[in-house]
């Protein structure tokens, strides 16, 4: 079982539910160890005092912040903790709100909140059916790991789910970007219309499950040759400059027509109607064997 | 705006968008380092190898996969730069879903688009065809040399990317092991939380939540600079009095109270509900605990060595 990264109490009114913060991403990349060149052994990272120059133990590492002067001050995990005692052991749930209007800019990381025991597994479950009837999100806010996180929490399969979030002042304005737009001319209807017929045309319901990973696929491959002696082209890496058309379609409205004459001679090349009002399309297909979440990849 | 950290175009169907890709976020942690404690010297991070003893210069440090217990395949940061083939400088767009349907876990980081040279007129059309339409596309670009599964859609009159996680590397929760409640919420008990909820009914605005936190560390950063003493964290346990239902009640109560008086607490929040108050349904909560968050008493739970 998962090792939890913060316990303490998510409270709402007076209610104080003990709770433990488990990730909810797990790390499927593929990780490469540091080795020593010459002689392909491993590397050890070792922590060592600047000063006295020998290897400490993390008993003896404590957290600094630089002064002006450059003096330090030393903080304790206790001192940060009583910057904001209670926000160190309590998610406070401040508000209720839609999740239409969190903007994904300002999602961060996803976890899961599980609870201690029978007694909070009872207010827990309480939270997370009247959250689910009232279609709300709770916002809150905590301290973890000396640092303060903005969550919204929902309930999810029988769990709650929380993500934590960037505070305001983390999220950059897009003015600038909005200004650079307002001297181009407005699309024409017609544009509009074709774009959007485009966007019906290749729209699917969001199965995420038929994405796969092809990073990790590539890696996995460049791997597998490797380790069979073959030689990797290096020069396949190198950017092909010429293989990209002129940075601008000469005729929007062109691209737009041309593009929806193609993928309409596609579907009906797949025996679909062209009547069908709103035609969907099939969800991705995987090109791979899609074999991901079952845990085989680990072999 | 910073400077643009990648140049390319953004392909659906035939159309091409010139664009420039932004950062949208930016940390604002407080810089804290690794320190020693007894003299406050710097810790240095040496990489020693393992077989000679002794430390090793970057240069001779190479990457290496694992394939069976002490055997490796090295590969040169080349080699891991053409797994992914030439890189096309495309974010090719393969279908559009509708936002609503992408569960919150799946967004990993934020940029904003701009229009590249020349891109503003087709820049226009993509998002104004994103927003009348509700709709994010998905796609792929690859970046640093690793391909990313992307989300784009509008926000604020620009578009947004997001690179996305994919499913296998969501939990579901498995193996979790909750404890479960020995009897489900009664009917009371939900009516109860929902006016609770209701109560605490609010809006996102973002503006309204500041990182305190990151404020009440300065004070105390500045403090223990002065030399003063930071006095240790005391327990604030905070244990429901009695039965849930009538910490729910007393809650309801308090919340109530509280936007009567305005006093009561000065926690923030974001847009206090409008007037129509729910009425409590029993009215048995007593008025002693309106105000008074800390503990009955002795704390229930016992907070363990975590």
């Amino acid at each position: 079982m998962a090792r939890s990264l913060w316990t303490g109490s998510l409270s709402f009114g007076l209610v104080t539910v003990p709770v433990a913060l488990y990730s909810a991403v797990r790390d499927r990349d593929i990780h490469f160890n540091l080795l020593h060149g010459p002689d392909n052994s491993p590397i050890e990272t070792r922590r060592v005092c600047a000063h006295e120059q020998r290897e400490v133990p993390y008993s003896e590492i404590v957290k600094g912040y630089e002064l002006d002067d450059g003096r330090w001050v030393l903080l304790s995990d206790s001192d940060l903790e009583a910057a904001a005692p209670r926000k160190s052991h309590t998610i406070d749930i401040e508000a209720f709100v839609e999740e239409r209007e969190i903007d994904p800019l300002y999602l961060d990381r996803p976890y899961l909140l599980v609870p201690e025991n029978e007694a909070a597994a009872h207010a827990y479950t309480l939270l997370g059916d009247a959250m689910a009837s009232s279609g709300k999100v709770a916002l809150g806010r905590f301290v973890m790991r000396a640092k303060e996180n903005l969550v919204s929490i929902r309930p999810r399969g029988g769990l709650l789910a929380l993500t934590t979030m960037r505070f305001h002042d983390e999220v950059r304005s897009s003015a600038e970007i909005a200004q650079e737009l307002e001297s181009a001319a407005a699309p024409s209807d017609e544009e509009v219309r074709n774009a959007m017929a485009i966007i019906a045309e290749l729209e699917v319901p969001f199965e995420p499950e038929g994405y796969r990973d092809e990073h990790r696929a590539h890696l996995e491959a460049i791997i597998k040759r490797k380790r069979k002696g073959q030689k990797i082209s290096v020069a396949k890496a190198k950017p092909a400059k010429s293989q990209e058309p002129a940075p601008v379609a000469p005729d929007l409205m062109g691209a737009l027509e041309e593009s929806l004459a193609r993928i309409r001679g596609q579907d009906a090349s797949k025996g679909k109607t062209a009547a069908k009002p709103k035609p969907k399309r099939k969800p991705p297909a995987p090109k791979a064997p899609a074999k991901r979440a079952s845990g085989a990849r680990r072999s | 705006m910073p400077r643009s950290i990648w140049n390319g175009t953004v392909a659906f169907g035939l159309v091409r968008v010139p664009v420039k890709l932004y950062s949208a976020t930016e940390s604002k942690r407080i810089a804290l380092r690794e320190r020693h404690t007894q003299d406050g010297a710097a810790i240095e991070h040496r990489r020693l190898c393992v077989k000679e003893g002794r430390e090793v210069p970057y240069s001779e440090i190479v990457k290496g996969y694992e394939v069976s217990e002490g055997s490796y395949v090295v590969l040169t940061k080349e080699e891991v730069a053409a797994a992914e083939g030439p890189e096309a400088h495309v974010v090719e767009i393969e279908h559009f879903v509708d936002r609503e349907q992408i569960d919150p876990a799946y967004y990993e980081r934020s940029y904003y688009l701009g229009p590249g040279k020349l891109g503003e007129e087709s820049y226009r059309l993509l998002q104004t065809a994103l927003e009348r339409s509700g709709r994010a596309g998905i796609g792929r670009f690859v970046f640093h040399n690793k391909a990313h599964l992307v989300a784009i859609r509008t926000a604020q009159d620009v578009i947004v990317l997001h690179t996305m996680r994919f499913a296998d590397e969501l939990a579901s929760g498995e193996g979790l092991e909750p404890a479960k409640p020995a009897k489900q919420p009664t009917k009371l008990e939900l009516d109860t939380a929902q006016l609770l909820l209701a109560q605490l009914d609010g809006k996102f605005e973002p503006q309204s939540y500041a990182n305190t936190y990151r404020d009440a560390v300065m004070a105390m950063i500045e403090k223990k600079a002065k030399g003063e003493a930071i006095e240790a964290p005391e327990s604030l346990q905070v244990t429901p009095e009695g039965d849930l239902l009538s910490a729910l009640e007393a809650s309801l109560a308090q919340s109530k109270g509280s936007r009567g008086k305005g006093t009561a607490k000065k926690r923030s929040r974001p847009t206090p509900p409008s007037g129509n108050a729910p009425k409590r349904p029993v009215s048995g909560a007593s008025s002693g605990n309106t105000t008074k968050r800390s503990a009955s008493g002795a704390s229930k739970r016992k907070r363990g060595e975590d």
